[in-house]
């Protein structure tokens, strides 16, 4: 496919900012180990190229009426083809925005939370890498790039959850998040190739056109699932959402860059790429939907009861996604996307300032930083605030016009029950939201003050900047981003035609906002007012206390599966397989060998008698033979 | 001679064939020289037979080289048999199983 | 029947029973003298063939010398004890085998050969006539053969060199 009105300044920034990180990774990782500071300012120059880059696609093509692409053949047989290339369009460009501004953000934070730390280098070598495979995957042209991008996304999850591998947790988190995603995406490969034994090849224009129409409804309804299950897997939706809380043994600017904002957002992304192929199978829209209720529900609840700053973001991340999800599979694809930046927005300002706290109380306990007196971080708390009314949508916050616009795809649809279970999950997710901030930033009971009084202030006065501004950039775009969903909306909505005028939903903002402003009151009244007693109505009941904290016991489900199908019968089966097949085949090989010289040996008895009657033996046959060929073969 | 040559071949078979059992079916190495001694008679009765039925005289040249061969491989085996005898102290074949 | 055929069969029996008597003896010298026995046979079978100088060649150097020097050795050795088991099954076994494949196939193939039923010849060789016939058309295998003979008798010089007690020549 040729470029419209190709330049080569959109190919160039388009190049830059996707492949200089990956220099970056190299030089740091070959190169620069020994010299942290380098290597900081490298990793930073790639990504501010990259952001450059965007920023420049981003304003360049404000106007973008059908997408670029440029592309080149990699793999051709038969009839299987298969194309490299970058592909911008209206939801790539954004997404690369996002991207390329949250990993900024995040390393420059990452100058003054990691300062000190042994594997600095690393840390940004790893840091490149992922910024290198997310950009990348952003601006993949077909699902096969996509997919090994996706790969190496999870990679870098990997190697920076179990960034501080000396604790066991670490690399067990690690291990965990890698072979749970790991599951779905072999069902996205698996998808992968059904799409092109069926189409002939992977472009993502292809999918969304109207040559995908032409399969057969089985093959997209099936197709459609199995790339839904990598979503699953990615993106940590129910029941493959147990990696994500584990995920938080990362340091808190790896949460915050990729728990929360872009990498499980890939999973959504996806979604939204291929949205017109989605379209198409309103079977699997319907599953979809309905994987995207229950995780943003049950993730809501485990939220509710949770002590961990970190573990309460990470469900929450977890039930915003299921939200998009939710947004998506309803039809409202503008919306869903426009939720997904503003919740980049929001959620990494939300674990950056979490970050804070954590690293001057050295603790992750929302009732010991509370009692430590959290407060007197102030401009983290007041991002943390700006962060939390966002989440809970409140106005004029840019969470608020999200939310709005998913709870209006989900009340379009003809069964209320959606819509029903939106507002549900949005009181929910004020409740915990300010359960958290009134535990955190208001305690009701003063503990001792003076014992960690000193470790906030002075440990960081040069890194304490490096981490201030992110936050403040970030609360700044939470505030004003919101009033930018008009145009936002349009933009993602040209490639498809004129948006048709939504159907005004009047009632809904005033619903939103009360249940919103309930939300917030049942938690003051819980958590926040002087003489509270700190326990939430949910830990009331001990049975609902105990499924919520064990996470609906999905990961008990886990290990019982793990211990009882794949332990017990898989792995035996392999195992022997392996020992008695495999192992068998070569030492039986050896074996007979073997027993043949064995066998063979009899006749080497080193009796000279026994070579005598061999002698003996060929010579008679030597007459037969003579015999035969004086009188016959002549 | 009424004694049609395939007699003769018949009794010089018969003898190599005890020849052939006598070497490989004794337990004494003095013994499997013997048998290659009756063998070598055997082949001598077959040659001589031979001469005379087709009236050559190579036949007969033959078995004197048959009787110079055999007296030089007797004196050698013998002698290594002797030699054998005195470093081993036994005469039976398998006791010289070093090549197995 | 013939005269010649009768003293055929005689001196055929001859051989063949001292040859059967020779292999099956557990002493060996019993063993020898069979055998001696057997190359009188052969000799007066040469003699009936017409070759009287062979026949004398016999009686000389096969049961006058070769046998006599075995004779020497199995007294030099003084191989008293006997086997125990004359002819153990593990040799027997292959020996019967190979015999009676032997039979069978010796049997085939003299009944199939057409110049088996040959009738033999009367006829003698004079001893000089033979003697020239050596001399001349294989004056090389003569030589080649008292070559054969000195390396023998070198040989048997050199192995039955005692001492043998310090190891090795």
């Amino acid at each position: 496919m040729t470029a419209a009105a190709a330049t080569d300044a959109t190919l160039i920034a388009a190049l830059l900012a996707t492949k200089l990180p990956f220099v970056a990774f190299a030089v740091i990782l070959v190169l620069t180990r020994g010299r942290p500071r380098l290597s900081a300012g490298l990793s930073l120059a790639a990504v501010t190229v990259s952001l450059g880059g965007a920023a420049f696609l981003l304003v360049r093509h404000w106007g973008l009426g059908r997408p670029i692409e440029y592309a080149a053949q990699w793999v051709a047989g038969g009839d299987v083809s298969v194309r490299v290339g970058i592909l911008l369009d209206p939801l790539s460009l954004i997404m690369l925005a996002i991207v390329a501004t949250i990993c900024f953000l995040v390393q420059v934070y990452s100058l003054g939370y990691m300062a000190g730390d042994p594997g600095f280098s690393r840390y940004y070598a790893f840091m490149s890498l992922f910024a290198w495979a997310m950009t990348n995957l952003t601006l993949a042209a077909t699902l096969l790039q996509l997919y090994i991008f996706w790969e190496l996304v999870g990679l870098a999850s990997y190697l920076l959850i179990g960034f501080w591998y000396e604790k066991f947790s670490a690399s067990e988190a690690g291990k965990k998040a890698f072979v749970m995603t790991r599951c779905g995406d072999v069902a996205f490969f698996l998808g992968l190739l059904l799409i092109l034994v069926h189409l002939g090849n992977l472009d993502i224009r292809e999918l969304n056109g109207p040559a995908a129409g032409r399969m057969s409804p089985a093959v997209v309804t099936a197709g459609a699932l199995l790339i839904f299950g990598g979503i699953v897997g990615k993106s940590a939706q129910f029941p493959l959402l147990t990696w994500l809380p584990d995920a938080m043994e990362g340091p808190t600017p790896v949460s915050a860059l990729l728990h929360s904002a872009t990498m499980v957002a890939a999973g959504v992304y996806l979604f939204a790429r291929l949205f017109p192929f989605f379209a198409l199978s309103p079977t699997a829209l319907g599953v979809c939907l309905a994987v995207g209720t229950v995780s943003m529900l049950t993730a809501s609840t485990m939220a509710m009861v949770s002590r961990d700053i970190k573990q309460v973001w990470a469900y929450s991340t977890i039930s915003q996604l299921g939200l998009m999800i939710m947004g998506l599979a309803a039809g409202g694809y503008a919306a869903g996307v426009f939720h997904l930046t503003t919740h980049a927005a929001f959620k990494a300002l939300l674990f950056l300032c979490s970050g804070v706290f954590i690293h001057a109380f050295h603790s992750n306990d929302m009732f010991v930083i509370g009692r430590q007196g959290g407060r007197r971080l102030r401009v983290p708390a007041a991002c943390l605030v700006i962060a939390a009314a966002a989440l809970s949508g409140i106005w004029p916050f840019s969470g608020f016009f999200s939310k709005e616009l998913v709870l209006g795809a989900l009340a379009d649809l003809p069964n209320p029950l959606w819509v029903a279970a939106g507002l549900l999950g949005a009181f929910l997710t004020t409740y915990y939201t300010f359960r958290l901030i009134f535990i955190l930033l208001f305690p009701a009971q003063k503990g001792p003050e003076k014992i960690h009084s000193q470790g906030a202030g002075h440990n960081h006065h040069g890194g304490y900047a490096a981490m201030a501004w992110p936050l403040v950039v970030l609360a700044a775009v939470t505030v004003v981003l919101g009033f930018g969903e008009h145009a936002i909306v349009q933009f993602l909505s040209r490639p498809f035609g004129p948006v048709p005028a939504a159907a005004h939903h009047g009632w809904l903002p005033y619903a939103a906002l009360g249940l919103g402003a309930a939300a917030v009151w049942l938690a003051w009244f819980e958590f926040g007012r002087r003489g509270a007693a700190q326990i939430g109505f949910v830990e009331r009941v001990a049975p609902l206390h105990a499924l919520f904290s064990e996470r609906w016991y999905i990961d008990r489900a886990y290990r019982w599966l793990l211990d009882h199908v794949v332990y017990r019968v898989l792995s035996r089966m392999c195992a022997g397989s392996d020992r008695k097949v495999i192992d068998g085949a070569v030492d039986g090989l050896g074996q007979a060998t073997a027993s043949a010289g064995g066998i063979m040996s009899i006749l080497h008895t080193g009796m000279v008698q026994y070579r005598l009657i061999v002698v003996f033996v060929a010579i008679v046959g030597l007459a037969i033979y003579f015999f035969v060929w004086e009188h016959h073969g002549r | 001679m009424a004694v049609p040559f395939g007699y003769v071949l018949a009794l010089a078979g018969i003898v190599a064939l005890l020849g052939i059992c006598c070497a490989v079916a004794r337990r004494n190495l003095i013994m499997i020289l013997l048998g290659v001694e009756v063998m070598l008679n055997g082949a001598a009765i077959a040659f001589t037979g031979a001469a005379l039925r087709w009236q050559q005289l190579e036949g007969q040249a033959f078995v004197l080289f048959i009787i110079a061969v055999a007296a030089a491989e007797v004196s050698l085996g013998l002698a290594l048999i002797v030699y054998l005898y005195h470093r081993t102290g036994s005469l039976d074949p398998q006791d010289y199983r070093v090549l197995k | 029947m013939n005269v010649f055929n009768l003293l055929f069969f005689a001196i055929a029996a001859l051989i063949a029973a001292s040859t059967v008597l020779a292999v099956t003896r557990r002493n060996l010298v019993h063993a020898v003298i069979y055998l001696i026995f057997g190359f009188f046979g052969s000799a007066f079978l040469f003699y009936l063939f017409g070759a009287p100088f062979l026949a004398a060649l016999m009686v000389i150097v096969y049961a006058g010398a070769i046998m006599i020097l075995f004779l020497f050795i199995i007294m030099m050795l003084r191989v008293e004890a006997p086997e125990e088991r004359l002819f153990p099954p593990r040799q027997l076994l292959p020996a019967v085998v190979f015999a009676a494949a032997y039979v069978v196939i010796g049997a085939f193939l003299l009944v199939q050969d057409p110049s088996s039923a040959a009738p033999l010849p009367e006829a003698r060789t004079e001893p000089s006539a033979f003697g020239r016939y050596v001399f001349t058309k294989s004056w090389l295998a003569v030589e080649i053969a008292s070559l054969l003979l000195l390396v023998a008798m070198v040989g048997a010089l050199l192995i039955g060199k005692r001492p043998v007690k310090e190891g090795e020549e």
